[in-house]
Order: C-alpha cells, then sequence, then structure tokens
C-alpha cells in the first residue's frame, strides 16, 4: 500500500486522546478505535464495544429543556421531547441515523455521539500536533479500544503511515484477533501492550465472552515470532475473578523465559460507570472494589513465577 | 500554597509531600526536618502566623532627612537620608539567628512604609490596614501617631503619585483613574508606577562580595579627584553623585558596624558557651563585611544580607529586591570551605535558611488599595536564580546548586523565591533534581528559558556574555544587572475592557454613560468579521497609546522623585557616567520596560466566537448575544453554552491561536515603532501577579460566555475551563500565538496543574523532566507548576468547570477529574492505599 492509498482509509475512531504518560513509553497520544471481540464485564470504555456509531446522552451537562432546546427541532425522527423538564429520548431510530443532527445542534456537550469515521490523514494530522513531545520524550502514538486489529485494514494503515512519518507505535490489544493481523501489525509497531486476563478458558468466557485459546496462542506466537519486540502483558487484576495465588502462578508461567517482556498488574477501577449510564446499559460489576493490595500481590506472585525481579 | 483547610485529611489517595507534611502537621508529629533544621523551626515559631506590624522609622528618620535637605540634588539628599538612617535606626538582635541586620526594629513580621512614593495614601493606610480583607497588617497607636503627625504632613503635595496624577492628560488620565486625585484606578489602563519606585531589580552582589563598600568607595573618591575643576557638569551632576556614593558607601558599613557592637553587647550578657560563641564569630564577621570583601562562606552570606536588606531601606523596589545567581557568586567561597573542611553541607544551608528566615519576617507592604489588590497573600518575590549557563555559554550547575534545591524541599516556608534556569543542554542530574522539587507540590522552583532570554536581551543590547549571565528578577522578568536601567512599573492594560467597548461603542457598563473609548459602529450594523475586528482594533490602538503616553510621562516623573545611590553604586554604568540609575536615559544601559495585557484568553475566546457563530455559521445574530451578554446570560444559557463551545485559546487550535497571535502582533508592532523615540523598550507582557481578579471586576459579559465582573483569563494561560486538551496543548497554544521575528516582547507567565498522582515516582519525574525539555525547546519564556490534590479535587467537585483541566492518575492511564462520574470522584478522594489506583 501506498502513502496515497494509506492516507485515504478510514477507520471509527471515538477519541484521541492527548498527553497520556501511562500507556507507553515517553509523552503519547491515544486514538480510541471502536469494536471490540470481547466484552468484558468490567470494561472501561462500553462505548468501544459496538462496532458503529452510537448515540448517548449525559444528563448531568444538559441545560435543560426549559433552558436550551436546541436539540428537539434538530431530530429528523422527532423522538426528542421535553418531559417534566427534562429531555426524554426514545432510541429507536438512533442506530440508523446518519445526521446526528442532535449531538451537532447540543451546545453543552449533553448528547454525544460516540464514534465518527476518519482517515489515517486527520487521524494522525491531529496526532502530529504533539509530535514535538514525542522527539522530546520518546513517546508516539498508542492505538487502543476497543481492539484497534478488529478494524484491521485502517489500524495497518495508520501504522504504516505513522512510521512513514516518524512517530513511535504503540498498540493497546486484547490479543483476540486472527494470528495474520497480529502477525502484520507487529513489524509496525515499538510496543505492543497484550492483555491476559485469565488462563483458565471457561473463567475468560464467563467474564468476556470468549474462551482464551486465541489470546494465549497469539501471546505464544508473538513472543516467539518476534522475540526482539517489547511486550507488556497487563493484567487488569478483578475481584473474585482473577485475584487468586494460583491464577497469578499461571499468568507467571506463560512469560517465563521471555527476555523483553515485561508485566504489570492494573487494579480494578471503577471508571467508566458513568459512561454505562449514558449509554442507558447497567453497570455488570455492580458495587464491587478491589481492596488495597490486591493487585501488587498479584504483581509479586507474577513477577517470582515468570523469574523476573 | 493556601493553608489546606481539609474535612478529611487522611482521605486523599496520594500526597505531595508537601500535604503530608501539613497533615503530620496538624496531628501533632513532629516535623520530619525538624531535627536536621531546629535552628530555623525554631526562629519561625516566634512569628509564624503573626499579623505583620508596620514598623515606622524608615518612613520617620528618612522624612527628617529629607525635610533639612531640600533643594539639594535628589541624590545626596537620598544618600544622607540613608546615612541618618543608618545612624538611628534600632538595632536589635534576634535569638537564635546566626545573620544580622534588618530593615526594622521589630522582630517578628514587619513591613516598612515609604511615604515618598505614595505617602498621600497613608491617611488612609494607617486607617484600614488593620481591617484589610487583602494582606493586612497592624500599627501601634503611638507609630501611628507618629505617621499622622511627623510622617504624612511633609509628604502631602509632594509624592510621586500626585505628580503623576496632574501630569496625566486628561484623555490619559480618565482612562487611567476614576476621580480627579487618581486615587481610585479605572482597572483600563492603570498605572502601576505609583506602588513600587521601580518595578524588580537584580544588584550585582558579587561586587560587594570581591570589593567591599570599602573598594567602591575607593572608586569613587578616585573618581572625584580626578573631576575637572573647571567643568560645570563634573562639578554640578558628577560631584554629587560620586559623593552620594561615598556617603551611601559608609552609611552601609557604619550601620553593619552598629549590629557588630550590638552583637557583642548581647555576648556579654549571654552565659551559654555555645551562643555566646555564635555571637562573637557574628560581631566579628559584620565588623569585616561588607566593608570589606568577603573571604569565606560566612562572610558571603552575611555581606549579601546587609545588601539586600540596606536595598530595601533604600527604596521600594517592585515585588522586592531579587538575590541574583546565588548559585554562581557564592560558589567560590562554599567550595574554597569545603575543599579546606570548614563548612558542611548541613552547616551551609542552616546559614542560607537562616536568610530565608530573614526574607520571611520581612513583608513587603503595599498601602494603597490597589497595590492590596494586585499583590494578595502577602506577596513578594525575591527570586533566588539558579543554573542556566555561564558567561561562556556552558552550563552553570553546581553542588550550590543542588543544595538550594534541597532546601526548598525542607525549609517549611514558602520563602525564597526561587528561580531555576534551563537551557536546552542541562544536565538530566539537574533537571531531575528540579522535577523532584516541583513535586514536592509548593510550585517550586518557577522556571526560566535562556533559549528564550538569552536571544532577546542580545538582541535588545546585551553583549552574550551579559545576556548569558542574566538572573531572574521578580515574577518572571529577567536582568542584567550592568547593563540593564531602572524603568518603571508598566501600565496594566485591560483588552477585555477594549473588546467591551468595541461591542459597545466605546462605553462600559461599568461606567454607565462615560465615553472612555472610540464611538465605533453601532455593532448590530456589522455586515462582516471584518467589521468586528476594526472595531476591536481601534479600541486597541486607543489603549495603546494610552499605556505608551502614559509610561513615557511616567518615566520622566520617576527620575525627578526617586534616587537610589546605593543601588547606582553597584551598577558599572552609573559610576562610569556618574549617574543615578533613576535617571531616566543612561548612555550604553537598555531600559527593559513592559506594559501587561490583561485578559488574553478571554479576548481571543470571545472574538472566536463572535467570528464563528455570529458571521460564519450564522446561529446566532449579534442582536441576541448582546441581549444574553446583557442580561449576564440569565435566561440565555442555551447560547452562553454555545458561544462556550466555540474554539479557545489553549488547546492547540488554529482557529483561536490566529487570532491570538493577530492581536499579540497589534502589540508589539506598536511597541516596535513608538519604543525607540521613548528610550525605552516597552514590550508586551503577560503576568498578572494576581490583578486579572480586580480587572474582571469592571468587565460585564463576554462573548465566550464569561459572566460579569467575573476575572478574567490569567496571564497567556487558558480562559477558566476553556482549555480541554491537556497541557501539551497549553504550551502549543502558547507558542503559536507569538510573533517571533519581532523582539519586542517580554515574558509570559504559564501555569500548569498537575496532581501527585499523575508524576508519581521515578516515571513520573522522568515525563516531567521531558515535558520540561519540550517546553524549553519551544522557546516559551516561563513556566511553573502546581502539583496538587485533596483539596483540589473537593474544590474541583463543587465548581467542575474551574478545573476541567486537572488531571488524576487512574489505573493504566490518566484521566480529567471532571470527567469522572461524582461517585469515582468521591471514591477517589476516598482511597486510603496510597499505592493501589
Amino acid at each position: 500500500m501506498s502513502t496515497f492509498e494509506d492516507r485515504k482509509v478510514t477507520g471509527l475512531v471515538f477519541n484521541i486522546q492527548k498527553y497520556s504518560v501511562h500507556d507507553g513509553p515517553g509523552i503519547r497520544t491515544i486514538v480510541f478505535t471502536k469494536g471490540c471481540p470481547l466484552a468484558c464485564r468490567w470494561c472501561s470504555n462500553p462505548e468501544s464495544q459496538k462496532p458503529q456509531p452510537q448515540m448517548a446522552f449525559n444528563p448531568t451537562r444538559c441545560i435543560s429543556p426549559a433552558k436550551c432546546n436546541f436539540c428537539i427541532p434538530a431530530c429528523p425522527y422527532g423522538s426528542i421531547r421535553a418531559v417534566n423538564g427534562a429531555l426524554d429520548i426514545d432510541c429507536t431510530h438512533c442506530n440508523d441515523c446518519e445526521t446526528i443532527a442532535c449531538a451537532s445542534a447540543c451546545p453543552a456537550q449533553s448528547l454525544i455521539v460516540y464514534g465518527k469515521n476518519r482517515t489515517v490523514e486527520d487521524v494522525l494530522h491531529v496526532v502530529a500536533q504533539d509530535s514535538i513531545f514525542y522527539s522530546r520524550s520518546g513517546g508516539g502514538m498508542t492505538i487502543s479500544g476497543g481492539e484497534p486489529l478488529f478494524q484491521k485494514k485502517f489500524a495497518l494503515a495508520l501504522l504504516r503511515e505513522a512510521r512513514r512519518r516518524r512517530i513511535k507505535t504503540a498498540i493497546e490489544t486484547c490479543g483476540c484477533v486472527p494470528w495474520e493481523a497480529m502477525e502484520e501489525a507487529a513489524p509496525l509497531l515499538n510496543n505492543i501492550l497484550f492483555d491476559v486476563k485469565h488462563t483458565d478458558s471457561e473463567k475468560h468466557k464467563w467474564a468476556t465472552g470468549r474462551g482464551n485459546e486465541l489470546i494465549l496462542s497469539n501471546l505464544k506466537k508473538l513472543l516467539e515470532t518476534f522475540p526482539d519486540k517489547p511486550v507488556l502483558v497487563r493484567t487488569p487484576v478483578i475481584p473474585d475473578f482473577n485475584d487468586d495465588d494460583e491464577t497469578a502462578r499461571s499468568i507467571g508461567r506463560l512469560l517465563k523465559g521471555y527476555a523483553n517482556v515485561s508485566y504489570e498488574a492494573l487494579p480494578y477501577h471503577r471508571l467508566g460507570t458513568q459512561k454505562y449510564m449514558f449509554l442507558g446499559r447497567e453497570y455488570p460489576m455492580g458495587e464491587v472494589s478491589l481492596p488495597a493490595g490486591v493487585a501488587a500481590r498479584v504483581q509479586a506472585i507474577v513477577d517470582e513465577e515468570r523469574g523476573a525481579k | 500554597m493556601s493553608a489546606i483547610e481539609m474535612l478529611n485529611p487522611e482521605a486523599c489517595e496520594c500526597h505531595s509531600p508537601q500535604e503530608q507534611r501539613i497533615f503530620d502537621e496538624q496531628k501533632g508529629k513532629k516535623d520530619k526536618y525538624y531535627d536536621t533544621h531546629a535552628r530555623v523551626f525554631d526562629l519561625i515559631a516566634k512569628f509564624e502566623g503573626q499579623t505583620p506590624v508596620i514598623d515606622v522609622e524608615r518612613a520617620l528618620y528618612f522624612t527628617q532627612s529629607m525635610k533639612e535637605t531640600e533643594g539639594q540634588p535628589l541624590v545626596l539628599r537620598w544618600a544622607k537620608a540613608l546615612m541618618h538612617i543608618a545612624k538611628n535606626m534600632t538595632v536589635e538582635v534576634e535569638d537564635g539567628q546566626l545573620l544580622l541586620g534588618r530593615a526594622g526594629s521589630k522582630i517578628g513580621r514587619y513591613g516598612i512604609l515609604y511615604p515618598e512614593l505614595d505617602g498621600d495614601f497613608l491617611d488612609i493606610a494607617v486607617r484600614d490596614l488593620p481591617t484589610r480583607e487583602q494582606s493586612p497588617a497592624t500599627i501601634s497607636p503611638e507609630d501611628a501617631k507618629i505617621v499622622m503627625e511627623q510622617i504624612a504632613p511633609y509628604w502631602k503635595g509632594k509624592t510621586y503619585h500626585e505628580a503623576l496624577n496632574k501630569a496625566l492628560p486628561e484623555w490619559v488620565h480618565k482612562l487611567t483613574y476614576v476621580d480627579d486625585e487618581g486615587l481610585i484606578s479605572r482597572f483600563v489602563v492603570n498605572e502601576t508606577s505609583s506602588f513600587r519606585s521601580s518595578i524588580q531589580w537584580v544588584h550585582d552582589y558579587e561586587k560587594v562580595l570581591k570589593r567591599g563598600f570599602n573598594g567602591i568607595k575607593a572608586e569613587a573618591e578616585a573618581k572625584l579627584a580626578a573631576l575637572d575643576p573647571a567643568s560645570p557638569v563634573d562639578q554640578a551632576d558628577k560631584r554629587p553623585f560620586l559623593e552620594a556614593v561615598v556617603i551611601v558607601c559608609d552609611a552601609i558599613v557604619l550601620w553593619a558596624r552598629r549590629y557588630a557592637a550590638k552583637a557583642r553587647e548581647v555576648a556579654a550578657v549571654t552565659t551559654d558557651p555555645v551562643r555566646k560563641a555564635e555571637l562573637l564569630r557574628m560581631s566579628e564577621i559584620a565588623e569585616k563585611v561588607p566593608a570589606e570583601p568577603a573571604s569565606n562562606f560566612y562572610e558571603a552570606v552575611q555581606s549579601q544580607w546587609f545588601v539586600q536588606m540596606f536595598s530595601r531601606i533604600e527604596q521600594k523596589t517592585g515585588t522586592t529586591i531579587s538575590n541574583g545567581r546565588m548559585d554562581q557568586y557564592f560558589y567560590p567561597y562554599y567550595k574554597q570551605d569545603m575543599e579546606a573542611g570548614v563548612l558542611t553541607e548541613e552547616k551551609a544551608m542552616e546559614l542560607l535558611e537562616c536568610m530565608w528566615v530573614g526574607m520571611a519576617e520581612f513583608i513587603d507592604m503595599y498601602i494603597s488599595p490597589q497595590g492590596g489588590a494586585f499583590n494578595e497573600g502577602y506577596a513578594h518575590w525575591e527570586a533566588v536564580t539558579i543554573g542556566g549557563q555561564t558567561k561562556d555559554g556552558v552550563d552553570a550547575t553546581n553542588e550550590l546548586t543542588h543544595l538550594f534545591l534541597r532546601s526548598k524541599r525542607e525549609f517549611p516556608l514558602h520563602y525564597p523565591d526561587l528561580a531555576a534556569r534551563v537551557h536546552s543542554l542541562s544536565p538530566d542530574e539537574y533537571l531531575w533534581d528540579v522535577a523532584e522539587t516541583i513535586k514536592y507540590g509548593s510550585g517550586f522552583p518557577k522556571l526560566c528559558n535562556d533559549e528564550e532570554v538569552v536571544p532577546l536581551y542580545a538582541s535588545k543590547g546585551g553583549t552574550f556574555e551579559e545576556a548569558l549571565d542574566y538572573a531572574v528578577s521578580g515574577c518572571t522578568e529577567t536582568r542584567m544587572p550592568n547593563r540593564d536601567t531602572y524603568t518603571s512599573g508598566g501600565a496594566y492594560t485591560n483588552f477585555a475592557a477594549a473588546l467591551e467597548m468595541a461591542l459597545r461603542q466605546g462605553k462600559m457598563k461599568k461606567y454607565g454613560d462615560e465615553q472612555l473609548g472610540v464611538k465605533t459602529p453601532d455593532p448590530r450594523t456589522f455586515k462582516t468579521w471584518d467589521d468586528m475586528w476594526e472595531a476591536y482594533k481601534a479600541q486597541q490602538d486607543l489603549f495603546l497609546r494610552a499605556t505608551f503616553t502614559q509610561q513615557y510621562i511616567v518615566t520622566k516623573v520617576r527620575a525627578e522623585h526617586f534616587a537610589q545611590p546605593m543601588g547606582s553604586a553597584l551598577h558599572d554604568l552609573c559610576m562610569k557616567y556618574c549617574l543615578d540609575l533613576h535617571t531616566r536615559i543612561i548612555p550604553e544601559g537598555a531600559n527593559f520596560g513592559y506594559f501587561e495585557f490583561m485578559g488574553f484568553g478571554t479576548v481571543i475566546d470571545s472574538l472566536a466566537a463572535i467570528k464563528k457563530l455570529v458571521f460564519e455559521e450564522k446561529r446566532i445574530t449579534m442582536d441576541q448575544l448582546l441581549e444574553a451578554m446583557d442580561h449576564n446570560w440569565v435566561g440565555y444559557e442555551d447560547i452562553q453554552q454555545l458561544v462556550k463551545s466555540c474554539p479557545c485559546y489553549g488547546n492547540d487550535d488554529p482557529y483561536a491561536d490566529e487570532i491570538g497571535k493577530a492581536i499579540d502582533r497589534i502589540c508589539v508592532e506598536f511597541a516596535q515603532k513608538y519604543s525607540p523615540e521613548m528610550g525605552i523598550n516597552n514590550d508586551v507582557r503577560y503576568v498578572p501577579f494576581t490583578s486579572h481578579v480586580p480587572f474582571g471586576k469592571v468587565v460585564s459579559a463576554t462573548p465566550n460566555g464569561r459572566t460579569e465582573w467575573f476575572p478574567l483569563s490569567d496571564g497567556s494561560s487558558a480562559s477558566h475551563g476553556a482549555d480541554v486538551n491537556g497541557p501539551t496543548a497549553i504550551l502549543l497554544s502558547n507558542y503559536k500565538t507569538k510573533n517571533y521575528g519581532l523582539r519586542n516582547r517580554a515574558a509570559r507567565l504559564l501555569n500548569i496543574k498537575f496532581t501527585p498522582k499523575s508524576v508519581e515516582g521515578e516515571a513520573g519525574t522522568e515525563k516531567l523532566v521531558q515535558f520540561i525539555r519540550t517546553w524549553c525547546d519551544l522557546k516559551l519564556w516561563h513556566l511553573q507548576f502546581n502539583v496538587l490534590n485533596q483539596e483540589t479535587l473537593l474544590a474541583a467537585q463543587k465548581d467542575p468547570q474551574k478545573y476541567r483541566n486537572l488531571i488524576v492518575r487512574v489505573a493504566g492511564y490518566s484521566a480529567y477529574f471532571v470527567d469522572l462520574s461524582p461517585d469515582l470522584q468521591n471514591d477517589l478522594i476516598a482511597r486510603t492505599d496510597h499505592d493501589d489506583l
């Protein structure tokens, strides 16, 4: 693919976040793409899961129909009404709506549309705005999601074009993609952040909707096919799911003997609960929380098992 | 840096070291650094929390002498007044202190008066200061009587402020003051010259350390002997100047030796042998310096301290006198003593911290209500500069540089103001130490960028050696101590008011029917964006004309009212030409004045909203916008939200930044055209102190959605809550609104906020260093960080719009705090495990 072709490829992107300092080396910009093969119960980006644009409503930002009604006449289906001083939105037609006129009309960012088709050129224009920070910090672009390789054509074009422009690249992947996608992407990446949620496929399926066979096989192939590639394996530590010692030990064993692998246990957090509400969904995790120190314990066990200091 | 008043101080998930320290103190724990800094902690305990006391001695002796010398050359009168003060001012030795030298007799926190500057405010001040909301101070009834009977009456009709008030032409006066007496500021083209004799200043302290005042006196005497007896200029101008230098050299030495005698006196009655020995040593040192050159570190520190305290007595410099490049001029003495094994790091730090204690006791008093509003919270900027480059252009950091940073993390008060110079080759060892100190969380050090300052100074009249040797001075400004000459505080010009006038045909809501500005056409008749832009430009142009004319008059009036013999004695050019530093134009000198752009973000965002909504998208009419603003957005919240959703400065958005650059360009071009004929560089600056608050109080609702009387945007920072793209975008917008091709710019102040969690650990320090390096390469003038937490988070919860850019570390990434749900915000606030998020 030439640069002229790659620049025009489009993908569904729901956010570009600058000054990210915890997802790969240096100061980075994260490009969040839509669509994910998994549906983890703790997912903190629920708006990333569906591979289509999605309407959402944040009632706390709405300045109330008594004071503002730009959205009501804007909806081509007449689905927005004022009821008892609040907006009442019938989302029957939202999935088919291509105008997203209500979100454009809303001045308060209360009506939101998650996901917009953007070209590689457009995305990289935004990413390149911070290039001076990348060059001083060893940072660059991280593609995340959802699962970035869910939109394989877009992700690869974006990575190729970024590399042409000397922007360093990283990916946050759930690993649940055809091996060919991973194999094609890996050479275009400086860093890979790979999630391992559980070693038991049944449990994995219960929590994410899919078994883990493909994920673990991709991880093994990745580490063996690209032994020089820096890979950071991460586990979101979820209460009563993967926070036990035995699971940690089994994750550690997967990683033993690979020189360029590092590991990070991420404590469960409840970010994203608000976005479930915006999307009109229940938060699957309810009220659980992770006791203090658990993630640090998992980290220690995994590191011990894989033979890292 | 404000006191943290917590509902539940333990509730935060990660504390900055500063917060931790405060919590410990609240629980009655002994401070972690008490044992290693016991002397200064004990000194501080005696005055902490005390309301400052006004000490009248300086004003009284100054006035007494000035009464006796009327008609003589001003510089000579000033020197004689200083001699009178040196002879009579009470000298006290503070128990436990290792340094001698105070500008007053009152032990504890005190401030002094400068009636020559603004004595016409004195009666108001004596009445109001004790109950003033901003920076109050007390005065004893006896001292109040002295002020009212022996000081204030003499200065009636003689102060600088009164002279300026009379000298301003009517069209400038009405933009400057509301009333005929000039006691109430208009806050439009605001003069600031009457609350300080000069803007901030740095002395060449090294000269005193190397030569002593006896050496400088000898130079003056030699020059006196060489004067041409037949030359009228030599006899009428140079002679009194040189005589003044001789007198002032004697005055400071006399004053220091009175302290030496006092220390001996106290030693004689001291029974504790340790303290007795200390006092005798102090006495010996004060006998020697600042008369003679310093020969060790202790003498150097004491000598410098005498100079800065005498300088505070001599005149009120804006922002208190700065300290220059301390890690450079003290270093030879430090190195020599350390190598000889007669000094330890701890002992050196103790001496320096005794100086910080002295700084903390002296309050820079602003007696006019306006001065108070500009400098809330006993503002002080005695700028100790560290780091940067040598005169040869190589990195200048040394062991002492690191000692200053360590002291900043361990000494419990926010003294001194610490400024770290950064250049493209600043070593990691230094920047990491700087970043660790920033993470301490009290906002120090502030950073100043060699890559911006050095080329600008070299282009404006300094040699490369002088430019490379600059010192930070005051808030964000910088000085070349032997090339810069004095200048007056410049106008603070409220360009948000210019915007309001462009929408009200030259009037302001606050001032009713008064036609203050240009009568531009009714905005409802504007057909295109160009019409709007032209109306704004017309008002901005009027303001610039008033700003420059005011400043020109200020510089002339100032030279007739002030002299500064000691400061002049330390300046190469003053000694060369025998001219006082307050002389309006000194040959070979470079006068770096500035005017202040108030409301940069407010104006940009407002113009962007009008351009986009009224003229491009036509979503609202000008009439609708004006009506909404007239109602302060009440009942027009939809339009308020709409204007707020437009492109804003601070987001690396070219739509807004191009407007900012155009506005800046008008200012720098005006300065380029009219500065030369004034003989000064009157350059545009973006540094408001706390004045964006009072300036906001005269401006009604603005088209960026801001409500009436609300503060303006501050310095070159974005409007409140308008910057939503993170800190990299803030830096880039700043960069993109500068006109690098022209040199008529001065400082830009930039504030960035981080939470302790977002810069946590070694990885956090590293990213902070990388951020600083990028800032350096972007050639931005200044940068300072707030690393804060807890009370900020609670405040952010209550008022999210004001804290939209606050970053918090969450799990595998950072997020904006206000984007989190209330529950999560509580969750973050309520966590007690400091490692687990």
